[in-house]
């Protein structure tokens, strides 16, 4: 029975991606091209410096000292989920990079092609780090680990996948400026923007 | 069914070869264009062996079992290599060494199960060899659905090789799948069915192949033969990094 339904479950995931690969091919999804104008209003501002001190294990100890443990759960919890807010944001902006990225790919100059293409490598990373840093921050938020005193350490969260999550945001956003034809004031809000 | 239409996805397949010699895909994709070589050779051996049937009938069974023996070890390699290809710009975790391993071990164990809830009238090592081809369906179908489901989470370009030769593999795998878990319903009628099926399956995984390299796939690291960046440009990117400290 358990093999008959997994068998069920395995064949609709497969028919599901095929329709999905053949909605793909038969839009050109996605169909927009995005160009340099689309990017900075798109974008959400991601406080580097706000989630630098949600890494720090210094300011994590901190709190651990000042506050009684009920109070230091809730602090954390706070904490978990304003970092969270920070991958999503920087998820977000890796895709409207990504996009951006994808209308260029196919210059005919090869540097620009190139340049696209570290970009793309760089925002693909970015979106990778934030996919498995919100996984591990859902499952600690939803499970309530809390409950048992075991709080995880957002310090061990500026890795994830072997990714180091501000460092590839470092290289989102260095790429993006060399990548991104603008002039320098507009470059200036798209690096404050990132 | 005729001796024809029985052998379109051969057709096809030579004309696949073509195209992955013309894109020189054999450096992308060594195992895949194997794998396509094999099917063209694979396929005119099985087609040598039907003809001289009247003759010896053990040719016919043994070239086909071999062959599907063939079929199953390729088919595996070729899943490697898409997985290594696919996950291999994306992460250097030690985690992502075991994701093959694991969708390996999942797809025989599902096979095995299988086996033993419907029981095959094979024996001996045709059985191990239908055993082998279903997990490698179950394989294909766990690496293509992955990757699907990688390509809205990351924002991964769809249209790349490792990519097309997946769908390909996914969309046989699904429906053979299908046809093997619900066909089998339909009695005598199953075998001229699963046969219909499996012909247009295999035939438009072909075509989907086709079509993926039928467009050259841009180099994906910045190539060493590019030129330095000109001043203009080092210069813009210097500015850049000012104005981000």
């Amino acid at each position: 029975m358990f093999s008959i339904i997994f068998t069920w479950l395995i064949v609709a995931w497969g028919a599901l991606s095929c329709i999905y690969m053949l909605r793909c091919a038969w839009t050109r999804f996605p169909k927009r091209d995005v160009d340099a104008d689309d990017v900075i209003p798109f974008l959400y501002p991601v406080d580097v410096s706000l989630a630098e001190s949600l890494l720090d294990p210094a300011t994590e100890f901190e709190f651990r000292w000042k506050l009684s443990p009920p109070q230091f759960r809730e602090a954390q919890r706070k904490r978990m989920r304003l970092y969270l807010e920070v991958t999503r944001r920087m998820a977000h902006n890796a895709t409207v990079l990504v996009r951006y990225a994808d209308a260029e790919k196919n210059s005919p100059d090869p540097r620009r092609a190139s340049l696209a293409s570290a970009l793309q490598e760089k925002a693909i990373e970015v979106r990778l780090y934030s996919l498995l840093a919100g996984i591990k921050l859902r499952f600690s938020l939803l499970l309530r680990a809390d409950i048992l005193n075991s709080m995880p350490v957002l310090a061990h969260l500026r890795t994830a996948g072997e990714i180091d999550g501000l460092q590839s945001y470092g290289a989102l956003k260095t790429a993006a400026a060399a990548f991104v034809r603008l002039p320098p004031d507009e470059i200036e809000s798209l690096t404050r923007n990132l | 069914m005729s001796l024809l239409l029985r052998y379109i996805p051969l057709g096809l397949l030579a004309l696949l070869l073509w195209v992955l010699i013309r894109r020189r895909a054999y450096t992308a994709c060594p195992w895949f264009f194997a794998y396509v070589a094999f099917g063209v050779v694979a396929g005119m051996a099985r087609l040598a062996a039907r003809l001289s049937i009247m003759r010896n009938p053990v040719i016919y069974t043994g070239t086909y079992w071999i062959t599907e023996a063939g079929y199953d070890l390729l088919g595996m390699l070729v899943m490697y290599e898409v997985l290594r290809v696919a996950l291999g710009n994306l992460t250097r975790a030690w985690w992502a060494r075991l994701i093959f391993p694991a969708v390996l071990v999942a797809g025989i164990g599902m096979s095995i199960t299988r086996a033993n809830v419907v029981p095959s009238r094979l024996s001996g090592i045709e059985f191990y060899i239908a055993v082998g081809e279903i997990a490698v369906r179950f394989v294909q179908v766990f690496v293509f659905a992955g990757l699907v489901t990688l390509v809205p989470l990351l924002g991964l370009k769809w249209r790349q090789y490792p990519f097309g030769v997946a769908t390909g593999f996914g969309l046989y795998a699904t429906v053979m799948l299908l046809t093997t878990t619900k066909f089998s319903d339909f009695g005598t009628r199953f075998k001229l069915l699963w046969g219909w099926t499996s012909l247009v399956a295999y035939s438009v995984a072909v075509l989907i192949w086709i079509w993926f390299f039928s467009v050259p796939q841009k180099a994906q690291t910045p190539s060493s033969e590019l030129s330095a960046p000109s001043p203009g440009d080092l210069k813009q990117y210097k500015d850049a990094l000012r104005r981000m400290r």
